[in-house]
């Protein structure tokens, strides 16, 4: 085998390829690992840093979502309680208001009722004014003479214009 | 035909010879330059482009072994401690990977196939770890030779075992490299030298394996350097931990 027979070159091997191997490894070690294990460290930081960023983001957003949905949730009640509130006093305003006008006609009518009854009271005691007027003046006029149709015709006209004139006299005062 | 073991044989190209060493260039020691030529220069290859936050094709694939290699490391040494390590075992698998690949180019050498060789890296492994277990724990490391648990009365028996044991470590970490390449490329040998020598009716066969077998040894070559770096690991892993 001539990995056991070829002694005299072992030197040469050993020597070269130890030597290779250093230089080597200085070569790599001086001028290629450095870069690439930082770039290799920054890139693990930076995907570590955007997991942490995005999964703290996301943390982030699920709070947001929380709290908007106990505000949408707390406007939505206060809505709610708004409409309700104008709703009663809708309801209040109308309910007044109609009891207002159904008191307001009733007065009217009220007050027409009454005014009408006044109207007629006054009527009639105008009318049984006139009336006794109209009788006294004729049984005065009867009383003090028996008449023929022409002074009675007289006296009827005499009397009918006292009267006017003592409804005009009343009118006037 | 000719022996399946002639190409493990070295050859001579440019001869150097200081204070009695022979330090010659021969095929072996170029197959590996390029093959460590190869991978220096795609890695500053990427580093003179510029780091770029989102990586291209080669710099994923460098980023992936450096990767690979750091959770390696931090698997078996921690990951405070193990963390000046990573260059030392990133240099040692891609040098192993490389020297391992580049031998199944033909015509090639698989400076890795050399039991000088590993053996040198093995031994020089052990020795690292007996400096960085005698550095960090002082006169505790020898703890390390017994391990945990084990009655007082069995310690004399343990420690010779835990002895052997520990020198068996650079021992099986050489042979197991030499072995599987050596043993690869002697079947691939062995296949190309049917392939050549037999009918053409019946030479496809041969030639088919080879083609098959070839495709193993780039999976062969991978693992052996994982196993490589990953034992180199865990020898270092325990003379930290001491257990």
């Amino acid at each position: 085998m001539p990995q056991f027979e070829q002694v005299s070159v072992f030197g040469s091997l050993i020597f070269w390829s130890l030597v290779s191997f250093g230089l080597l490894f200085f070569v790599l070690k001086k001028f290629a690992f450095p870069p690439i294990l930082n770039a290799l460290d920054e890139r693990e930081k930076k995907i570590r840093g955007d997991i942490e960023d995005s999964e703290r983001i996301k943390e982030e957003a699920q709070t947001i979502k929380v709290e908007l949905e106990e505000t949408l949730k707390a406007a939505h009640g206060k809505a709610e309680t708004i409409v309700q509130l104008a709703q009663d006093e809708a309801k209040k305003v109308l309910e007044k208001n109609l009891q207002e006008t159904e008191a307001k006609v009733r007065q009217v009518q009220k007050d027409a009722e009454q005014e009408i009854q006044s109207s007629r009271n006054k009527l009639l005691q105008e009318v049984r004014s006139y009336t006794a007027a109209l009788t006294i003046a004729s049984t005065e006029k009867f009383l003090k003479k028996a008449l023929d149709d022409a002074d009675k015709k007289k006296l009827v006209e005499e009397s009918i214009e006292q009267v006017i004139e003592e409804l005009e006299k009343r009118q006037n005062n | 035909m000719e022996s399946p073991l002639h190409h493990f044989e070295v050859h001579t190209l440019i001869p150097i010879h200081i204070g009695g060493l022979d330090l010659s260039i021969n095929n072996a020691v170029v197959a590996m330059w390029v093959g460590l030529a190869i991978v220096a220069g795609a890695f500053m290859l990427v580093v003179n482009r510029g780091i770029s936050p989102i990586p291209g094709k080669l710099q994923s694939v460098l980023e992936l072994v450096l990767e690979f290699i750091s959770d390696l490391v931090f698997e078996f040494i921690g990951k405070e401690e193990g963390k000046k390590y990573v260059p030392f075992i990133t240099t040692l698998f891609l040098f192993i990977l490389a020297c391992n690949l580049i031998g199944l180019v033909p015509g090639s050498y698989t400076i890795t196939s050399q039991v000088a060789v590993t053996g040198a890296f093995a031994v020089g492994i052990f020795i690292m770890t007996l400096v960085i277990g005698f550095s960090k724990h002082g006169m505790h490391f020898f703890g390390i030779l017994v391990p945990p648990g084990v009655p007082k009365i069995m310690i004399p028996l343990m420690v010779p075992i835990e002895i052997v044991s520990m020198l068996a470590r650079p021992i099986s970490l050489a042979v197991r490299l030499f072995a599987n390449m050596t043993a690869g490329h002697t079947v691939l040998a062995v296949l190309f030298g049917l392939a050549l020598t037999a009918p053409g009716w019946v030479s496809w066969m041969p030639f088919g394996f080879t083609v098959v077998i070839n495709g193993l040894e780039i999976a062969i070559a991978f693992i052996q350097a994982y196993i490589f770096t990953t034992l180199t690991c865990v020898y270092i892993g325990d003379v930290i931990k001491l257990h």
